[in-house]
């Protein structure tokens, strides 16, 4: 029986992927825009200085900042006939929302829209959290010290490493987590978690 | 369960992190990764004389086509959170070092299914390459873990199920 379970769930995210991420790249900037939202509210209000305005045009997010490249040196836009901007691939952090809906619909739950709705939400945080990181990681690259030196701007090392993580882990890795929290109250988490306390009383 | 989720994110931060670290990469993961495209190359080899492994590059002779393995694309954060996994549960340490061998194993194959997929994805479509690349196959690795993960758990509870058995007999 819980073979038959295992193996239902797994072949059914499997199937209802393909599914899953024509809905999402279907749905376009929807699935994204409350992240990018608030990722460019963020943006501003915290770099006030550096960011000059942030927006999206379909599933890229622009970055327009107040300093200009002249021959190589970082200079204050006011002082230049350009603008230095970045375009930020938003899917590239949301490529998760897809793989998180086929694990949920996949199971067997009750109140699936309300998980779902808590669960997008979780995602959309993080995602606001990882396109910050992103923008970080390109402003530290390309506009360099009027950005570093800012208090607010936390060590180039911290940049780095919150770029990788939103980038390489996050995306693929939140949805699982979510999804395996919100398999609380069920037979399979709670034979997992009957699991942890029988093997911690053995240890 | 909330010790275990302490614990898995903790190993995942630190593992993660050193990962990072510049003699890591210099030492370990770049070397490894170079290794990947030879395996790559080796497993294509027979079917497809073109290919040619140069580093971490894998080309094709006649076409020109290469693809570079970068950090992302060389499994090991995805081996970094079946790790994490496998050292937040409890067990014994010889359950966890199978568990981690066997885990890296299946982790990597899929992995060079993955490198040999996009090397003639991208010959072919460059658009689907893209797609594959950046977000069908970070997820399909994910998958592996899970399933390597959840295979682990079963095996687990089977063995903890025969020994309470075995402890009955002889009662």
């Amino acid at each position: 029986m819980r073979d038959i379970a295992f193996r239902q769930q797994f072949l059914t995210t499997l199937l209802l992927m393909p599914l899953t991420f024509l809905l999402w790249y279907a749905a376009g900037p929807a699935l994204t825009y409350p992240a990018t939202m608030v990722a460019g509210v963020a943006l501003e209000a915290w770099l006030p200085s550096v960011v000059a305005e942030v927006f999206t045009e379909g599933t890229e997010l622009y970055v327009v900042t107040h300093f200009a490249d002249v021959n190589g040196n970082i200079v204050a836009a006011t002082q230049a006939d350009h603008e230095i901007a970045f375009k930020l691939n938003t899917r590239l952090v949301s490529y998760g929302v897809p793989f998180y809906a086929a694990l949920l619909w996949s199971s067997r739950v009750d109140s699936l829209v309300g998980r779902f709705s808590l669960g997008l939400f979780v995602l959309w945080s993080l995602m606001a959290l990882g396109l910050i990181a992103m923008v970080a990681k390109d402003l530290m690259l390309v506009i360099g010290d009027p950005f570093l030196s800012l208090n607010s701007v936390p060590p180039t090392p911290a940049i780095g490493l919150a770029y990788q993580t939103s980038v390489l882990l996050i995306p693929s890795l939140a949805p699982v987590v979510v999804w395996l929290f919100q398999l609380r109250d069920t037979p399979l988490w709670r034979q997992v978690a009957d699991q942890l306390e029988s093997s911690r009383s053995s240890e | 369960m909330y010790k275990f989720l302490f614990i898995f994110i903790a190993a995942l931060s630190v593992l993660f992190t050193v990962e990072l670290l510049i003699p890591v990469q210099t030492y370990v993961i770049q070397p490894f990764t170079t290794g990947l495209a030879t395996v790559s190359a080796a497993i294509i080899t027979p079917f497809d004389e073109n290919v040619i492994s140069s580093g971490r590059i894998l080309r094709d002779a006649v076409g020109g086509f290469a693809v570079s393995i970068e950090s992302g694309c060389n499994g090991v954060e995805a081996t970094i959170v079946l790790l994490a996994g496998v050292l937040a549960f409890p067990a014994a340490l010889r359950q966890k070092l199978i568990a981690i061998g066997l885990g890296f194993v299946a982790i990597q194959a899929l992995n060079i299914v993955r490198i040999i997929s996009l090397f003639y994805l991208g010959q072919w479509n460059y658009t689907i390459f893209e797609w594959f690349h950046l977000y069908l196959w970070p997820v399909l690795i994910m998958l592996d873990v899970l399933i390597v993960f959840a295979l682990y758990l079963r095996w687990l509870a089977t063995r903890d199920e025969s020994s309470v058995e075995q402890a009955s007999g002889h009662a």
